[in-house]
């Protein structure tokens, strides 16, 4: 009975039939769009480029793996995979130590203007970002760091802050105050009692918060394109950007390296996918 | 209550809030000021600038292309908000009931938010691509040649091509939409079954109603994010042909890889200030709803 088991066995006439077909017509809809494309992608990347365009939808005569050979070589992958995960992981660092202690103050103590402030920074997620491109710009070149990973790594924490800020403070607000208590009478000052207590037991809201700034990150293109201009600070996305010019018409070659630029993200996924749904979904949930 | 010496503590506070504080009026105070006094000014962000008042966004919104670009930012508002969100909605419904291999189904539609908006647009215009792309050679394959296009080069099909690559992934709204589907209590569905409630009637009468709330959240954000479109147009088209796709995120890239301070910061003052009118306004209207309702 009820929502699980459905009434659809249950009722007789044709209403039923017509219900299940749509249901299953609708989820396979949605199936389809998001998979096939991938395995053309997938499949496509192994092919000659005489292939590509003779035999489109059948699997490759002889698997070439020499594209992803190719893939390597022309595009330089392997530098842009370890600048995306320095300014990647530093960002997420970065945001979570500002974010985390700033929500311990806020959550913890009682000072003036505290819930004026909190409701300033969080109402960041309003601003459309998008639209500070020229004083991003400015700031950037003021600061000296024009070029290079550290420009993306502040602008990318800093972005952060209202969202992470929410979560960390949404988080540590659940922390029981008792605990921090017993670290008082031991003697535990003001810093001890954010780095021995309730850091440690933030685990669960640092992991949801890091997620989203990490993938935010690792995903981002408009300031990585804004921000940078040589290979040097190159991060994998803005190489994306280059690989039809780099591959010229060697566009099986290119999926190739487009298909190695996506595998990190799917296997972390398939490894984590629901502290991911949760990280990257949690801001909204709650907001 | 923790009681310690407060002087230390103070200091403490200060000392924790400060790297927040700083970064915060960097990156968001400090520009948002600046974007709203530069669009007052005429400046090309060496020499000196001539304050002109709200001239820049007169001209803004006399000029053709900027006139273009917000109603393809409105179409895109409609777009995310009404038909993504209607298909999430959609979906998550039918999830909820829990089909076979709706876990897994629900890890696949969630699948593209992770991979990147650049990864997934190139893949896009391969597929679109006019001599080689999927779409094409499978229209020439079912015989129907007639329908094969350059859809990202024609000004006929160029918004809706990239339209559709960004509609039909709605995974991301889904799983927020469906988490709360799911929290609605077992017992409401199995007492209106009892009354003899079908099964369509059930969800227009119970679950609808039930994650309205939600429904205005997650519209509230695509419509913002449809209002902030930038990546897929920008790697797809570039806002062509013949400025068919240009959202004012385009033209704002545009206005400063040329220096135009100050028509570029009209731009993005425009987008900041409709940004939270559209917030302001769907919130308004979720909460007339509510009201209504009520009185009934």
């Amino acid at each position: 009975m009820g929502r699980v088991k459905g009434a659809v066995g249950t009722d007789s006439g044709i209403a039923p039939i017509i219900g299940t077909v749509f249901k299953w017509i609708v989820l396979l809809f949605f199936f389809l769009f998001t998979f096939l494309p991938l395995i053309w992608l997938l499949i496509s990347s192994f092919k000659t480029n005489l292939e590509l365009q003779t035999r489109p939808f059948a699997f490759p005569e002889a698997w070439q793996f020499i594209n992803y050979i190719n893939a390597v070589k022309i595009s330089s992958l392997p530098r842009l995979f370890l600048n995306s995960v320095f300014v990647s992981s530093v960002s997420t660092a970065l945001a979570m130590l500002v974010t985390s202690m700033a929500a311990f103050a806020f959550s913890r103590e009682r000072f003036p203007f505290q819930q004026g402030l909190l409701n300033l920074i969080i109402a960041g997620v309003l601003v459309p970002i998008i639209a500070l491109m020229a004083p991003y710009f400015r700031l950037t070149n003021g600061l000296g760091l024009y070029d290079s990973l550290w420009a993306l790594i502040l602008t990318y924490s800093a972005i952060n802050i209202p969202i992470s800020t929410f979560l960390m403070y949404g988080f540590m607000k659940t922390i029981p105050v008792e605990l921090e208590e017993a670290a008082v009478i031991d003697g535990a000052s003001f810093f001890q009692r954010f780095s021995m207590v309730v850091f440690p037991l933030s685990r669960v809201g640092l992991v949801t918060a890091g997620t989203f700034v990490f993938l935010f990150s690792w995903n981002e293109f408009i300031y990585a394109l804004l921000l940078t201009s040589s290979v040097g600070s190159r991060t994998l996305q803005l190489g994306i950007r280059f690989f039809t010019s780099q591959f010229f018409t060697d566009y099986t070659s290119m999926f190739a390296a487009i298909v190695l630029t996506i595998i990190p993200s799917i296997a972390l996924y398939v490894f984590m996918h629901d502290k991911i749904i949760s990280g990257l979904t949690s801001g909204a949930l709650k907001g | 209550m923790i009681v310690q010496s407060r002087r230390k503590t103070y200091i403490g506070i200060v000392l924790f809030l400060l790297p927040v504080l700083v970064l915060y009026a960097m990156y968001f105070i400090y520009p948002l000021g600046f974007v709203f006094v530069t669009s007052t000014l005429d400046w090309n962000g060496v020499s000196a600038p001539t304050f002109v008042g709200l001239e820049n966004f007169l001209e803004n919104f006399r000029n053709p292309t900027i006139q273009l670009s917000i109603r393809n930012n409105f179409l895109w508002l409609f777009a995310l908000g009404f038909v993504q969100i209607g298909f999430a909605a959609l979906v998550a419904i039918l999830l909820a009931r829990k089909p076979r291999g709706w876990r897994f189904l629900r890890t696949v539609y969630f699948l593209p938010n992770v991979i990147s908006q650049v990864a997934i647009a190139m893949m896009w215009a391969a597929l679109y691509n006019a001599e080689y792309g999927a779409i094409n050679q499978f229209l020439e394959m079912v015989g129907l040649e007639q329908w094969t296009a350059n859809w990202l080069g024609q000004v006929e099909t160029a918004l809706p091509a990239i339209m559709v690559q960004q509609v039909f992934y709605i995974g991301y709204f889904m799983i927020i939409i469906l988490a709360s589907t799911m929290s609605i209590p077992e017992s409401y569905y199995e007492a209106a079954e009892i009354d003899g409630a079908s099964v369509l009637q059930q969800e227009l009468h119970i679950t609808l109603p039930l994650i309205k709330d939600i429904l205005v959240t997650t519209m509230t954000l695509a419509m913002a994010y449809g209002l902030r479109h930038f990546e897929a147009t920008f790697l797809l088209t570039n806002g062509g042909p013949a400025n068919t796709t240009s959202v004012l995120g385009i033209q704002l890239y545009k206005m400063l890889s040329s220096l135009d301070y100050g028509h570029a910061n009209a731009v993005g003052a425009t987008l900041v200030v409709l940004g939270v009118l559209v917030i302001v306004t769907i919130r308004a209207l979720g909460r007339r709803t509510s009201a209504a309702e009520g009185m009934q």
